[in-house]
């Protein structure tokens, strides 16, 4: 199942991660990446929250491997660059996936957000 | 013979405001309850005279506001936020289809531009087109129906389906308030652009957006981060050439960077965060630190604050921006207490709130939202009360009242 728990703060998760050398920041339109963040150099990634339904899990992952073939010749072209595309979209629709299953999963929780003040939503100190 | 005119309290909260013009120089506040009918002629006989009656809802004409940013960058949250401001929590159209992008509060409509693709994700795969690409977008399609909802009609909104990747039947759109378009283009179009009251653009840098999309993803099954990385750099070339640059025809722009309070720090976690803010913008009026119109460095924590590390820095002061004057606010750093917020608050200037407190209170009311104790959050929520003011005085406006937008 996918978003099992997974610590970026861990350094051994990353520790083969592909670091790019530090002058290929001056090359124009390259996207640079921190060093520290490729090496995992201390992201808190919460993982907390709930699993991404499978149907969109699926749909993701295919999605990664289709752009790595896709790209795999030359990485130039439209169609990588759609493919790469169509991995974002669906990654955020993961994400929101997530987000909505979060809101929903305790009833009571979303009925105070809105009734703070109603009888079974108040907290007391003592 | 005194003519005067009534109107109600321009407020969100008030579904219609009333004009009433007459002869006997009488004054009234009135708020009409109708139901199907938007018309009631002789409301108010019994004060005698001539009189005519204009029953104009402001859900007639909504006021338009854009915000555009790339996939993954906020603009969930930031709508979060803004429709919090308003009032109301927003939720999907009821009964509708379960994937649709629209959200709906009892004030405000938000769309997803993505609704407006004019090839789906097959046609764009076919084709080696990304989303990004105008060549993908119907903007004919988009102006028209922004522009009809402008005008106070109902469209019939094509859905795009994120999961499938196709065009799902549409939903009907009727004329709120505020309507929101967010997406990667809504000033892109100069037609569409043309019909915002208001524009915002988030500008996550680099740095960031990576650090965020691993965030996001990394617990995702099938990412790691070369696929993370690839994504954002086979996205760049369209990002750059369509959605970057109509970053200078927002009338706000929050840029987010890495902190600098960290030497080397590229942990994305501490950030710097600038609320670029157009002048001369109709009724905007950009927030202050201190002393308008003046350059300022204010390193809030010291003896009557104290703050935790890395402690937190303001800047503010004029600049351009595109060729345009811009007042820059920036915080660079985070909130760790409740004191620190409030402190900050109480030195900040023009933020159109209605009590003393209130851009903490939404602050600590979303403090589980993404960048509740930075300057993300902190300018989304203070670019969210700058609409309210702004709708209240375009409403305030066309009722022919002089604005008083309340100011703390």
């Amino acid at each position: 199942m996918a978003s099992t728990v997974a610590s970026l703060s861990t350094p051994a998760n990353f520790a083969a991660a592909d670091v790019l050398p530090r002058r290929k920041a001056a090359v124009a339109g390259r996207v640079w990446f921190p060093l520290a963040a490729l090496r995992g150099g201390g992201f808190a990634v919460r993982s907390t929250g709930p699993a991404t339904p499978p149907g969109i899990s699926d749909k993701v992952s295919d999605s990664i491997k289709k752009a790595e073939e896709t790209c795999a010749d030359e990485n130039v072209s439209g169609e990588c660059a759609a493919a790469w595309d169509e991995v974002e979209e669906l990654s955020a629709a993961a994400s929101h996936a997530r987000d909505k299953l979060k809101e929903n999963a305790d009833p009571l929780e979303s009925y105070c957000k809105d009734k703070p003040e109603a009888a079974e939503c108040r907290t007391y100190d003592n | 013979m005194a003519i005067c005119s009534a109107h109600t309290t321009t407020s969100l909260y008030s579904p219609c405001t009333t004009t009433v013009s007459h002869s006997s120089g009488f004054r009234q506040k009135q708020v009409i309850f109708f139901t199907s009918s938007s018309r009631r002629s002789g409301g108010g006989r019994r004060h005698g005279g001539a009189r005519t009656f204009h029953v104009s809802c402001s859900v007639d004409k909504p006021v338009v506001i854009g915000l555009a940013a790339d996939s993954g960058c906020g603009k969930s949250t930031f709508m979060r936020r803004l429709t919090s401001v308003f009032g109301g929590a927003a939720e999907p159209p009821k009964g509708g289809n379960p994937d649709s992008n629209t959200l709906i509060s009892d004030t405000t409509t938000v769309i997803c531009l993505d609704d407006y693709h004019s090839l789906d994700r097959n046609g764009r795969k076919e084709k080696g087109v990304t989303a990004l690409d105008p060549r993908a977008n119907n903007f004919d399609l988009m102006y028209e129906q922004v522009k009809a909802i402008k005008e106070g009609q109902a469209v019939e909104k094509p859905i795009y389906n994120h999961v499938t990747g196709l065009l799902d039947p549409p939903e009907l759109i009727t004329p709120p308030k505020i309507f929101v378009i967010e997406g990667l283009h809504p000033m892109f179009d100069e037609r569409v652009r043309d019909l915002l009251d208001f524009s915002i653009y988030l500008d996550i840098s680099d740095e960031v957006k990576f650090a965020w999309k691993i965030q996001r993803d990394m617990a995702e099954r099938g990412h790691s981060l070369e696929s993370i990385k690839a994504s954002i750099e086979a996205r760049k070339p369209d990002f750059d050439a369509y959605i970057d640059p109509q970053k200078q025809y927002a009338d706000a722009v929050i840029e987010v960077l890495p902190t600098q309070l960290i030497p080397d720090d590229n942990e994305g976690k501490v950030l710097r965060v600038k609320l670029i803010m157009k002048e001369g913008v109709k009724h905007f009026d950009p927030v202050y630190l201190f002393d308008e119109g003046s350059s300022i460095t204010w390193v809030p924590c010291g003896r009557k604050l104290t703050c935790s590390y890395p402690g937190i820095k303001f800047a503010y002061g004029p600049d351009t921006y595109f060729g345009n004057e811009v007042s820059v606010l920036e915080m660079d750093g985070q909130f760790d207490r409740l004191d620190e917020l409030i402190y900050v608050e109480s030195h900040l200037s023009n933020l159109s709130t209605k009590f003393y407190g209130e851009v903490t209170q939404q602050m600590l009311k979303h403090a589980d939202f993404p960048g509740s104790n930075n300057g993300t959050g902190l300018f989304q929520t203070m670019i969210g009360l700058k609409i309210r003011d702004l709708y209240e005085q375009i409403v305030a406006e066309r009722a022919g009242a002089p604005a008083e937008a309340a100011k703390v």
